[in-house]
């Protein structure tokens, strides 16, 4: 949300020492798409270098413009008048829509935007498009994304004058495997490979890491051993992590997330100042937006402030807001942002006390009931040596570093930071519980096993389906995929048993096994199945409802979790 | 898959082999139970799978060992073992990059930390370590403490192209 700080570590041409470095293997980028912003930082062998665009500007605001044959975003390209941004033919917060479907409340928030996103509630893609010459272009978010993406590669090419395909994006805590394999769709349109998807708030722990390291080899460090709180919040997304950082290595212990962020504060006051904002058109709305959102940059530094816009059919907004009217609009923001600070202290099994620095990164950063919240809170001061806009594409490009195997003689790098799962992962079981067989904030790589047993005499088939999240959120989980198994030999119910395994793997790719076997042979009586979840595409009601229809009422296909048992 | 679990098999089975001093050992020696162990390794999937090189911890005979430290140590020592383990086989480590076996070890590592670390969980385990039954270890540990890595042990994971989800 915040104005960007331009900070650039090192804008020169590359070294000898570069050269040298990265001459023997593929140098791989960090990338931190934002939803208002992004960034690229690349280590450059002594230290990260953030990348700018042709205008020097290290933060590079999410824009696309859709009116070109050759799209030309703000990257490369700048987009001189507001006007032309808000005309309604730009496209932008695509990080908040992708892989969401039309009955998602991210999606029906998005009606403030100044383009097109048309929900018809029933669990399909919203239709997005850009107005151009007064026609409605559709288009899709892994299509603009990949447009930004593969400006991001070119840019970041013609600065290190080699090509890249390797890259590591940081990513929300909240976003689900659907829309993990939708980045993953959109950069591999852009050309670039990615090596790993890295929760935001790992990579600000990981650069905190390097940072203590450093101190400690300069004999300025206390002590080695640390845990932080790591607080982002940006425009579009909220994320908490708490880091185990102990000699160079960095164990995360737990995340929590959720979609709140800059977007919600601004549509909140864009409702109070304007109850009826949504009946504008779109270049109005796309001037109230921008109005209000400097009014709320205004309001951290300012106690009050006054807004004065036209918005064009002759009428006017002006009107005089003060900061404590703007935490009155957004209490509820705030108060989910620090249930998610103690809910992830609680799943890390830490206390305030044992908290050694408190870190509060990205765009919402400023604003002073954050602060005062987190502060209060955590009992201590906000740690002050990172700039809270770069610190996590700075870890993005640390991250590159170490997942290539860089040379590092001098020990600049010798990290190592082990992820947890942000979601549970399991299956339908009982009827319709879900059973987590991967709980949430386990470390990766994993594989994990349960065992599960029919429900009735003589069933010979059981459905397998995969679903990602809570237990306690049933109707809010994402379904992942569903097989069938065939083939069960008969018997009595409860004596076959389904062996579900599960396997995350450093990348963060999950894989699905079952097998199934009858007590007394260890040999599986049917092959093995074996899948790559995601198999779905969208992950959400309309599959469901259809696997409900078919097999929910019938309980032909169901299975039972096995209690404890010993084979 | 089918010969995955046969290895599972020979790998219960053959475990005591490996246990040391602190077990008793009833079953015979009846062959070489390394080389058996890692023919039955090779699996259709994964041909690469027999050129893996076997650890000493891919059967050990308790957490402790798995972690290579004394059943008496302190918390700050097990926690350094897992650090110190972890910085060499975890996944990120440059020089496993693509090395699925480092990674069923890093698996197998952190298990035994997590177990270890947590005082309740680790007072359980030191019980079932007391009154362990003889035969198959792996299933104690399994009963004990969820679901655990032990089954696929031997099965190996393909490397997943990202355009195979289109």
């Amino acid at each position: 949300m915040a104005e960007p700080e331009h900070t650039v570590e090192s804008k020169c041409e590359t070294t000898e020492e570069e050269k040298s470095s990265s001459a023997s293997s593929e140098v791989v980028i960090g990338i931190d798409i934002g939803t208002s912003q992004c960034s690229v930082a690349v280590w450059n062998g002594s230290e990260v270098e953030l990348l700018t665009n042709t205008r020097n500007q290290p933060l590079i605001r999410f824009d696309v413009p859709v009116d070109n044959d050759i799209p030309l975003g703000e990257v490369n390209y700048h987009l001189s008048h507001k006007h032309e941004r808000l005309s309604g033919a730009s496209i932008l917060n695509m990080k908040r829509l992708i892989g969401r479907v039309d009955t998602d409340r991210v999606v029906h928030a998005s009606n403030n935007f100044p383009f097109l996103v048309q929900t018809l509630d029933m669990g399909a893609r919203p239709f997005i498009a850009a107005l151009v010459n007064n026609v409605w272009k559709s288009t899709t978010p892994e299509e603009v994304l990949a447009l930004y993406l593969a400006e991001l590669r070119i840019m970041a090419e013609s600065k290190l004058k080699r090509p890249i395909k390797d890259v590591v994006l940081c990513i929300p805590v909240s976003f689900s495997r659907i829309q993990l394999t939708r980045i993953e769709r959109a950069c591999s349109i852009a050309g670039l490979h990615v090596l790993r998807l890295m929760p935001e708030p790992a990579a600000v722990a990981l650069q905190y890491a390097q940072q203590q390291q450093h101190m400690l080899r300069d004999n300025t460090g206390r002590v080695s051993k640390r845990i932080a709180l790591v607080f982002n919040m940006g425009a579009g997304y909220c994320d908490v992590a708490v880091a185990d950082i102990d000699g160079g290595v960095t164990e995360i212990k737990a995340l929590s997330g959720s979609e709140i962020g800059g977007e919600d504060l601004l549509e909140n006051m864009m409702r109070h100042l304007l109850p009826s904002f949504d009946k504008l058109d779109i270049k109005s709305m796309g001037l109230l937006r921008v109005a209000i959102q400097e009014a709320i940059h205004e309001l951290s530094r300012e106690e009050s402030i006054q807004i004065d816009v036209d918005l064009g059919n002759g009428s006017r907004l002006c009107k005089e807001v003060k900061r404590e009217e703007f935490e009155e609009v957004n209490k509820f923001i705030f108060c989910e942002s620090e249930i998610l600070i103690v809910e992830c202290m609680h799943s890390a099994n830490v206390n305030v006390e044992d908290l050694t620095d408190v870190i509060v990164v990205g765009g919402c950063s400023c604003i002073p009931k954050i602060r005062n919240l987190i502060e209060n809170l955590c009992e201590r001061e906000i740690y002050k040596g990172m700039n809270p806009l770069t610190a996590a594409v700075y870890g993005t490009a640390l991250e590159g570093a170490l997942t290539s195997g860089i040379d590092d003689p001098l020990g600049d790098v010798d990290l190592l930071t082990s992820q947890v799962t942000t979601l549970g992962i399991g299956i339908r079981a009982n009827r319709f519980e879900f059973v987590p067989v991967i709980p949430r904030n386990t470390t990766m790589p994993v594989h994990k096993e349960m065992i599960f047993t029919t429900f009735k005499d003589n069933q010979t088939e059981a459905l397998i389906v995969v679903y990602e999240g809570e237990p306690e959120l049933e109707d809010e989980n994402h379904l992942l995929g569903y097989f069938k198994i065939t083939g069960i030999p008969p018997a009595l119910e409860g004596v076959p048993e389904i062996n579900v395994g599960m396997d995350i793997n450093a990348s963060n790719e999950l894989s699905v096994l079952a097998r199934v076997i009858i007590p007394g042979s260890r040999q599986p009586v049917v092959p093995v199945m074996e899948l790559k979840m995601p198999t779905v595409d969208d992950g959400h009601s309309c599959c469901n409802e259809v696997l409900d229809r078919a097999y929910g009422p019938t309980l032909d296909s169901m299975i039972v979790r096995r209690k404890n048992h010993s084979i | 898959m089918a010969s995955a679990s046969s290895a599972l098999a020979s790998l219960t089975f053959s475990s005591p082999h490996f246990m040391g001093h602190k077990v008793s050992i009833k079953e015979p020696t009846s062959m070489p139970a390394r080389v058996h162990f890692r023919q039955l390794r090779v699996s259709a999937a994964c041909a690469s799978t027999a050129e893996r090189p076997v650890s000493h911890i891919a059967c050990p005979s308790s957490l402790y060992e798995v972690l290579g430290i004394q059943m008496g140590a302190t918390s700050k020592e097990i926690k350094a073992a897992y650090r110190r383990l972890a910085r060499v086989l975890h996944p990120d480590v440059s020089a496993n990059c693509r090395n699925d076996a480092a990674a069923n070890e890093f698996i197998k590592v952190h298990e035994a930390y997590s177990t270890l670390s947590d005082p309740e969980k680790r007072a359980d385990y030191d019980r079932t370590l007391l009154f362990r039954p003889r035969r198959s270890f792996s299933v104690s540990v399994e009963s004990m403490a969820g679901p655990t890595s032990s089954g696929f042990s031997g099965y190996s994971k393909r490397t997943w192209e990202t355009d195979q989800c289109w």
